[in-house]
């Protein structure tokens, strides 16, 4: 209930105050939107404030956006650890810097006669919560690392189900504490911009670019029946010469492009023999390489077992990856009885490879979209991505001369029972999983 | 040919008696309020001197106007270009503060009243108009009226830089000591620098009238107009966080008065008056060297008896009554006819379209035996001894071609002479009309800047073009449904307290 209000129900009633409140300003009251600098009454101290503290907030702003945007072509950069360490010390370079330059902000404004002369309640609020906001955000940063990587499967999909109007808290209700008051806010944040000084970030003076130098109004009604009507007349012809040259110049290649289509087809295809050669070589090496995996994979499956470890190897905390009779990964622990547990390492939801670290509450977590898995019932945590249980697998230990001393089954029975002297001999192996019929 | 309007200005320096009614009549009328209180959109400072704010004419710290670069013939603003203008958003360092204006103080007069009975007199003390606090005052918005030759102040004054040691000594020679009053309202440039500067595109200049404005609502307060504003007369509101300049009274002129600043001058040293220029010779015409910029400016400016003009007017849209107006303007007479007003710091690049007409008096150097001579024979030589040097007045009014207020200089002597040996006679007529052809000039001419100068009438100095606005809000909504909504509004939440 509590969080379906923080993370659903504010934030729709922020981005309703928000956009409601901003239009109602632009349009009733645009004389108070004004960046209300200072500079004038004092700009010793603001030198050191308001520099740093725009650059650091601008470039994090600047990133969060940019993983909401295009969170897929971003995780795939992400995936290039250089890249990945980079972004993830930027942001925390950055965060320093703003709290540095906050802070200097701050101590004028409370200090300085003349700057609390333009000082309202609104101005300290805000800045006592962007102060809280970044430091909760650096906080959280530093506590789990990556976010730069992990926030593209997580926090982008909870944020485009708001905007898309499907909410999906369950992406974010898991979360630390710390992910929460962040989310919280933000959207506080979003909600106060109309009411707050927090509107100049919507005035980006971009048109400036593009502007021509001078800026010239007309008043007169009788320059409108005449000059305006000639300069009219010539911009729609510019615009129509600009159009009709780019109809041209498209019709033109995509011409092009048909005719070559249609000369091919008629002439037939008509490659180097060389070329031709070298290519037909290359899909026969292909082929065979293909053909010989497929082989090696048959192989594996016709063997009864399969060596995973050595039973000594096994540890109940830290799994032991391996490949299963399937070809998909598996995990291998030491049970709470003292034997192997053994599951499948494929998540249910999209097929991610599960991590192999066990937590306080005996799950194992999915890096991908952050669905947790009890070992040992093979159950998703509620509310994860994943609704199927991880499966387990048959197993049996071999003692050193190569008898089945013991052999478990994915539902739990196990037969015979090997001392401890002798297990610590064993080798664990995988069984091929028998039809229970 | 695309001909323009511009209202344009003259002040006659002769003729000012450094007063300061003008920037009184201004400030009650619009920057009586919080957040104004230390603007003063018009001021006369005394030159030499260190003007308000202190050193605006200093752009190597302030970064006013256009940066000329004579290789590619071109200019671009010194203050910003597009790319770091958003880097100053934040922090602008070409930006004026308080210190170099002045705290606004007033006194705390209640004590006078209420202060408990004491062995002293009550005192008012004075306090900061932005913080309440008592204050020491350190400068006001004339701090340094009247102190020619002070150390301090006018030997601060950066047009002094030119001169020779010589020059100095003699400007500040102790009992001869020289000044003159340069009253200062925005010079509603033709090519504004901060228009050019602002980011949200707020400041604009009025097609019809060439009057720049800025749009209160549209403003954000990033103030890069403040510092791109080379003459430093644009203001930045503390309290609203907008910039607000000199309107030229627009709401009176649209009522057919003159702007308050003109309309209360005791010397009647203000001129206003249509001037037509050619509005595509505007970005070439700042194109030249500085010698050159003078007679560019002049160049760009049309003959509004020209019946090629007159046609091409008349297709912009500017009216008959418009046209009336300026074939009667006296901006038109002083600034091309005349040749006697030039423009201030035109190297700032500008084009600004007020005029001043630089100050003759005293222009007598050396004296013999205590008296100055008054000779015609050695008029001409003495000018290179005036008592303010022709390169200091080059410095303001010409981008240091002294050529040009010379010929100003001799012209002015001119009428002068003319007119004593008119009434006195004193004077050998031969040698009078020596005088007006070394000065170029004709007695009818003379005699039509004399009647200017000394004897004309208020609608003579005051040749108000009628603006029609009338017509410009009825093309776009009704008068029933517009009142108030033009102009300064009747919204309770405008009006005064009472």
């Amino acid at each position: 209930m509590v969080d379906a209000f923080f993370f659903v129900g504010l934030p729709y009633l922020a981005i309703v105050i928000c956009v409601a409140g901003c239009i109602w300003r632009s349009r009733y009251d645009r004389f108070s939107m004004s960046a209300r600098s200072s500079q004038f009454l004092e700009d010793g101290k603001l030198l050191f404030g308001s520099l740093p503290w725009h650059v650091g907030i601008i470039t994090i702003l600047l990133g969060h956006l940019i993983v909401a945007v295009v969170p897929r072509v971003w995780s795939s950069l992400m995936t290039i650890p250089a890249v990945l360490f980079g972004v993830e010390a930027l942001g925390v370079a950055c965060s320093l810097l703003a709290i540095a330059g906050l802070s200097a902000l701050i101590v004028r404004r409370i200090t300085d006669a003349r700057v609390q002369a333009v000082t309202t309640t609104m101005d300290l609020v805000v800045v006592v919560l962007l102060m809280a906001q970044i430091v909760v955000g650096l906080l959280s940063a530093i506590t789990f690392r990556y976010g730069a990587a992990w926030s593209a499967g997580t926090v982008v999909p909870y944020f485009w189900g708001i905007l898309t109007l499907q909410p999906e808290m369950a992406y974010v209700t898991g979360f630390p504490m710390l992910f929460k008051l962040h989310f919280i806010g933000a959207w506080v944040l979003i909600a106060l911009v109309p009411f707050t000084r927090l509107m100049h970030v919507l005035a980006v003076p971009l048109g400036y670019i593009f502007r021509a130098p001078q800026l010239v109004l007309w008043n007169n009604p009788r320059r409108s029946r005449h000059a305006v009507d000639a300069t009219v007349r010539a911009e729609s012809r510019r615009d129509f010469i600009k159009g009709a040259v780019g109809i041209a110049g498209a019709s033109g290649l995509l011409a092009l492009g048909v005719s070559e289509k249609v000369l091919t087809y008629f002439k037939g295809p008509d490659p180097d023999p060389e070329a031709e050669s070298a290519l037909l070589q290359k899909k026969l090496e292909r082929l065979q390489q293909t053909a010989e995996e497929r082989q090696l994979e048959l192989e594996r499956q016709r063997v009864e077992m399969i060596l995973v470890a050595r039973y000594s190897e096994l540890d109940a905390v830290k799994g032991k990856y391996f490949i299963d009779y399937a070809m998909a990964p598996g995990l291998a622990f030491k049970g709470k009885n003292g034997l192997p547990l053994l599951i499948s390492a494929k998540c249910t939801h999209l097929g991610c490879t599960v991590g192999s670290q066990v937590n306080a509450e005996g799950q194992i977590m999915c890096p991908c979209h952050v669905s947790y898995f009890n070992i040992v019932t093979g159950q998703p945590n509620p509310g994860a991505p994943a609704k199927l249980p991880l499966p387990h697998l048959a197993w049996a230990l071999v003692d050193p001369s190569g008898n089945v001393v013991a052999s478990g089954r994915p539902g739990g029975e196990v037969e015979g029972t090997p001392s401890p002297e002798l297990l610590a001999q064993c080798s664990l192996y995988i069984t091929k999983p028998r039809h229970s019929a | 040919m695309d001909v323009r309007a511009h209202v344009s200005v003259i002040f006659h320096l002769d003729k000012c008696i450094g007063c300061h009614t003008c920037s009184v009549a201004c400030k009650n009328v619009w920057t009586d309020r919080p957040g104004a209180e230390y603007m003063w959109w018009n001021n006369v400072e005394t030159k030499p001197g260190t003007g308000y704010p202190t050193r605006w004419e200093d752009q190597e710290k302030f970064n006013g106007g256009w940066k000329y670069d004579a290789e590619k013939k071109d200019i671009a603003l010194r203050c910003q270009n597009k790319a770091d203008a958003f880097l100053k958003l934040f922090y602008n360092p070409n930006q004026p503060n308080l210190q170099d204006y002045y705290e606004p103080f007033t006194y705390k007069y209640e004590d006078l009243f209420t202060a408990p009975a004491g062995d002293d007199q009550p005192t008012a003390v004075p306090v900061s108009l932005i913080t309440g606090e008592p204050i020491e005052i350190k400068s006001g918005p004339n701090w340094d009226d009247d102190l020619s030759g002070s150390p301090i102040y006018a030997e601060n004054d950066l047009n002094l830089d030119k001169l020779t040691e010589e020059e100095r000594a003699q400007l500040f020679e102790i009992e001869r000591l020289t000044m003159f009053y340069l009253p200062r309202i925005c010079n509603h440039c033709a090519n504004p620098t901060c228009v050019a500067a602002c980011p949200s595109g707020a400041i604009y200049k009025r097609g019809e009238d060439g009057i720049v404005l800025i749009n209160q609502e549209k403003c954000r307060g990033w103030r890069a107009c403040v510092a791109a504003c080379p003459y430093k007369k644009i203001y930045f509101n503390w309290k609203t966080g907008k910039s607000e300049k000199c309107i030229l009274c627009f709401p009176r002129l649209e009522t057919g008065q003159p702007p308050a600043c003109f309309h209360s001058c005791v010397g009647r040293i203000r001129y206003l008056g249509v001037l037509l220029y050619d509005a595509e010779k505007i970005p070439s015409a700042m194109k030249v060297s500085d010698r050159a910029l003078v007679d560019s400016q002049r160049d760009a400016i049309l003959d509004p008896h020209d019946p090629e003009v007159v046609a091409a007017a008349l297709r912009n849209g500017i009216s008959e009554e418009f046209l009336d107006s300026a074939q009667n303007s006296p901006a038109y007479k002083y600034v091309v006819e005349w040749k006697l007003a030039l423009p201030l710091h035109i190297e700032y690049r500008t084009m600004p379209m007020l005029f001043y007409v630089p100050p003759l008096l005293p222009v007598m150097g050396k004296s013999a035996n205590g008296t100055y001579e008054h000779s015609a024979d050695n008029f001409f030589t003495s000018l290179e001894d005036a008592r303010i040097p022709v390169k200091y007045l080059a410095s303001l009014f010409s981008a240091g071609n002294e050529q040009v207020v010379e010929a100003v200089m001799r012209k002015l002597m001119a009428v002068r002479y003319y007119k004593r040996w008119q009434s006195v006679r004193d004077l050998a007529e031969n040698d009078v009309h020596r005088i007006l052809r070394e000065a170029k000039t004709t007695p009818e001419e003379v005699e039509a800047i004399y009647q200017m100068t000394a004897i004309p009438t208020h609608y003579q100095r005051f040749v108000l073009p009628p603006l029609q606005r009338e017509e410009a809000i009825e093309s776009t909504c009704s008068p029933e449904a517009c009142k108030g909504c033009s102009g300064f509004s009747l919204d309770p939440a405008f009006t005064p307290r009472a």
